[in-house]
């Protein structure tokens, strides 16, 4: 009866790399890989208040400065469009200038009451059903973790856990295959983590980060290499359903992971 | 027949000019005016300007403008240095993260040289990898063009670059996938 000499295994089988007990120290880490998956800004960063403050100085310089508005040469003498534009110039000189600085020509009473119902008119036939949207998003006030619209301003990245087992918060990962290269272990591992219904791009083949565990004296190393990712659509639908998924920014995620795991990770991220 | 002799003849200083006669500015095309004028100006005094005029009052409307001249300096000193903490702060950013990269590869190195020779690799954007080509051909035309849409080694074209305002339709939670070889 041949007898199988039983290698020591631990809780989960890992395919890639063995040690054996008799050997003191072990040779070869496990490689593991996991995937940084961002969802870009959105929205514009919103200027601060002191470069609204010199936006709007620069601009009043600029008005100062700048050549007559060659009206003949735009608008045909005595258009509506001349006349709408001349209304708002007026208007824009005096947000400058103050009320009294501009001398303005004095019109008749029925022909500004003309101009105004003029301006009216084009106004009610230029209005599009088009609005802006506002920049903040309701899943902003209801806090709304999950959602891809949050913090348009903002970099969002994907964190995950067990539902069941309650493991710490982190960065979708899996073992590294033998006989695959590393991006295309953390593409499949991701794939089979997070679902294939997003858009996603890995960027590069080359890892962007890694971070090393505290491990006990005799285990073997453990390796996590990090690769960085776009969504462009779609949203994570896990295989099981025994998993929590949220989209949180640099200062958010800090909160969230263990003090070892963000002193691993905290330097790959984007912190606007 | 002598009337027809006699209308034929014609007077030729009267009824047929010899010269070119001088443009009259009023007649014909006024845009070509419109354009002079606007291009060159009656009072061409103030230069530097590009067409060489400035408003009537520009004197005392810069004086509004800027409130003096240690003031101005004093905003643009301060304009630099906001813009010099902000740049900043993006190239310690951008350090950082490629010191990141720069370990995880050297750590690579002495793990496993063959996954780091591969990692260096750079895909080729012109190249097809058999596995898609062999997963093209069984594909109809349409799927066929969606799924070569994507390029290994390229920006894909739905990166989009961020927008004053959201879109109206948000974001696409029902993206269906498409297949692709990893």
């Amino acid at each position: 009866m041949a007898s199988i000499s039983r290698l020591p295994c631990t809780t989960r089988r890992v395919p890639a790399a063995r040690s054996l007990a008799t050997v003191a120290k072990p040779s070869k880490p496990v490689l593991s890989t996991a995937v940084i998956l961002n969802r870009a800004p959105i929205l514009t960063p919103s200027p601060t208040v002191f470069e609204r403050a010199f936006y709007a100085y620069q601009q009043r310089i600029r008005r100062a400065l700048h050549n007559p508005f060659p009206s003949e040469f735009y608008f045909k003498q005595g258009s509506l469009l001349e006349a709408r534009f001349n209304s708002e110039e007026r208007y824009r000189e005096r947000v400058a200038w103050g009320p009294g600085y501009v001398k303005e020509e004095v019109m008749s009473e029925e022909r500004k009451a003309a101009e105004k119902a003029a301006i009216d008119q084009m106004a009610l036939q230029d209005r599009s059903d088009d609005k802006l949207l506002p920049r903040v998003h309701p899943s902003d006030r209801v806090r709304d973790y999950q959602s891809l619209d949050r913090k348009g301003r903002r970099n969002l990245y994907l964190l995950i856990r067990d539902t069941g087992h309650k493991t710490p918060w982190e960065f979708p990962r899996g073992l590294a295959a033998q006989d695959e290269l590393l991006h295309q272990s953390a593409q499949r591992e991701f794939l089979a983590k997070c679902g294939n219904y997003m858009d996603t791009w890995i960027v590069t083949r080359k890892p962007i980060g890694m971070f090393k565990p505290r491990v006990p004296e005799q285990a073997p190393e453990k390796i996590t290499f990090f690769f960085k990712a776009h969504i462009m659509a779609g949203q994570v639908r896990p295989a099981d359903s025994m998993k929590d998924f949220m989209w949180l920014t640099k200062q958010e995620i800090q909160t969230r992971v263990t003090k070892e795991y963000w002193e691993g990770v905290k330097d790959m991220l984007s912190d606007h | 027949m002598s009337s027809s002799l006699l209308t034929r003849w014609k007077p030729a200083a009267t009824l047929v000019r010899q010269y070119a006669k001088p443009a009259d500015p009023t007649q014909g095309d006024q845009r070509l005016n419109i354009i002079r004028r606007v291009l060159y100006p009656g009072n061409i005094r103030n230069k530097p300007t590009p067409t060489g005029t400035w408003r009537r009052d520009v004197r005392q409307t810069v004086q509004r403008a800027i409130p003096s001249v240690q003031a101005h300096n004093t905003i643009e000193r301060a304009w630099l240095l906001h813009k010099r903490l902000v740049r900043k702060r993006r190239e310690e950013q951008l350090e950082r993260k490629y010191e990141c990269m720069r370990r995880a590869m050297d750590e690579l190195k002495k793990i496993d040289t063959k996954l780091y020779m591969e990692a260096n690799q750079v895909d080729d954007p012109r190249r097809r990898s058999e596995a898609e080509m062999a997963q093209m051909k069984g594909l109809p035309v349409m799927e066929a063009r969606a799924f070569d849409a994507r390029i290994r080694g390229l920006f894909p074209r739905e990166l989009k670059i961020p927008a004053d305002t959201p879109s109206s339709t948000g974001w696409n939670y029902e993206w269906t996938p498409i297949e692709r070889p990893i």
